[in-house]
């Protein structure tokens, strides 16, 4: 079990961007809390060290992704929402910004993902392909498709 | 910075988001705590049962048995580890003898030296008596052994024999030590007006006497006969024992050096 000084510092370390991908992948606050539960709960489990900080960085990254993979399939199948989780996290989105995020927003799962990871964290293909679990090439083609699409929706002066 | 780490730069985790994270970790450490000793504890408890249990099931079971007899009838269960697990006696001397001398939880040579040196068993240990020991074990040429090498055995000029588990059965089914048993079926086999009910109010020491009584007459007969058959003072046809119903069959082994 990890120390709580271990916690706070992956706390301080990790949230923001645990944060940013559950706000890729989640529509509300209750869900993100949830994950972030998740994910802290298997960090203190996690008996193994990390060689480094990027590659305990990479594994927050992962888990979460899975995590909220979880959560999506778990509320698909869930056959009622309550009413107080309906409204949205519109609030952070504001201006100019907010049309590039709806865009990235409208794609499909797995090129959110890559878009999140490449551009924001700026991984290579190459380590976003072992953070997912991919072929490189699969992770190639996702990213070019992905850049397609907000190409065709944003205009041609992007990326 | 590129437009995806423009648009989401204002995207961060909140103060209350991180604390409610640590508070939920808080309370899941200090559940998680007890729950595990107390899984320790019960598995612990179980293996402690567990142990206990089996290894006292292995103390307690007897796998050979020693009957001593002269006029009381006693049966020595021992167990594995050479020690006595359980007493009977067959008769009123013999109950008499357990109820003053506590035999069990001691190997059985110091069981049997226990029994020789007291008085009560003293009483019996006279002239005419006889001291015979019978044993059914996997290891009785062991136990035999120990037994003839005993030196208060000795002074009383033991026999000891063997038997089986279907003979103690039938012994038991005639509320007589399997020891006894042996030398009535001994002794009826010589002498056919005897049964063995009336083997009952006879002591050792009688039930021996008769015996050898029948060898010598049978011996004299055959000599006079000049029969083929003879048998030797020492030792009979090899049949001395008779047989009881089931597979098993006496063996004698081993004669005291008074006869």
């Amino acid at each position: 079990m990890k120390s709580d000084e271990d916690l706070s510092r992956a706390m301080e370390a990790y949230a923001d961007m645990v944060r940013r991908i559950c706000f890729v992948h989640l529509k509300n606050k209750y869900d993100t809390e949830d994950i972030f539960q998740n994910v802290y709960l298997k960090y203190l489990l996690h008996e193994k060290t990390f060689e480094s900080n990027e590659h305990e960085k990479a594994w927050f990254a992962r888990v979460t992704i899975n995590a909220c993979k979880d959560q999506l399939r778990y509320l698909s199948r869930r056959k009622w929402v309550p009413l107080d989780v309906m409204e949205d996290e519109g609030e952070v989105i504001s201006g100019a910004r907010s049309e590039v995020l709806e865009t990235v927003l409208k794609l499909p799962e797995k090129y959110r993902n890559v878009i999140y990871l490449y551009y924001y964290e700026e991984y290579s293909a190459v380590e976003i392909a072992k953070i997912l679990g991919r072929k490189e090439n699969t992770i190639y083609t996702w990213l070019m498709r992905a850049k397609e699409m907000l190409r065709g929706k944003l205009g041609g002066e992007w990326a | 910075m590129n437009v995806i780490q423009e648009s989401m730069k204002d995207i961060r985790a909140s103060e209350e988001l991180k604390k409610n994270t640590l508070y939920y970790l808080e309370k899941q450490k200090k559940r998680a705590r007890p729950r595990m000793a107390w899984r320790y504890a019960a598995i612990a408890a179980c293996l402690f049962l567990f142990l206990t249990v089996g290894g006292y099931r292995l103390y307690a079971r007897p796998v050979s048995y020693i009957s001593i007899d002269v006029n009381p009838s006693i049966e020595l269960g021992v167990n594995r580890f050479g020690k006595v697990v359980s007493t009977d006696a067959y008769n009123a001397d013999g109950q008499n003898i357990l109820n003053h001398i506590k035999l069990k939880n001691m190997s059985y040579s110091q069981a049997i030296d226990k029994l020789l040196q007291s008085e009560d068993y003293a009483v019996y240990l006279t002239e005419g008596s006889h001291l015979v020991f019978t044993v059914i074990s996997d290891k009785s040429d062991i136990i035999m052994q120990e037994i003839n090498k005993d030196e208060l055995a000795r002074e009383y000029q033991v026999s000891t024999y063997t038997s089986d588990m279907t003979c103690r059965e039938e012994a038991h089914e005639y509320e007589m030590s399997f020891g006894k048993y042996r030398a009535c079926q001994e002794l009826t086999q010589y002498d056919e007006t005897v049964s063995i009910e009336d083997c009952h109010g006879m002591t050792m020491g009688e039930i021996c006497d008769n015996i050898k009584t029948c060898k010598r007459y049978r011996h004299g007969r055959s000599e006079n006969s000049s029969s083929e058959e003879g048998t030797s003072e020492n030792d009979s046809s090899g049949n001395d024992g008779g047989q009881c119903k089931g597979k098993g069959r006496h063996h004698r082994r081993h004669h005291g050096n008074g006869n």
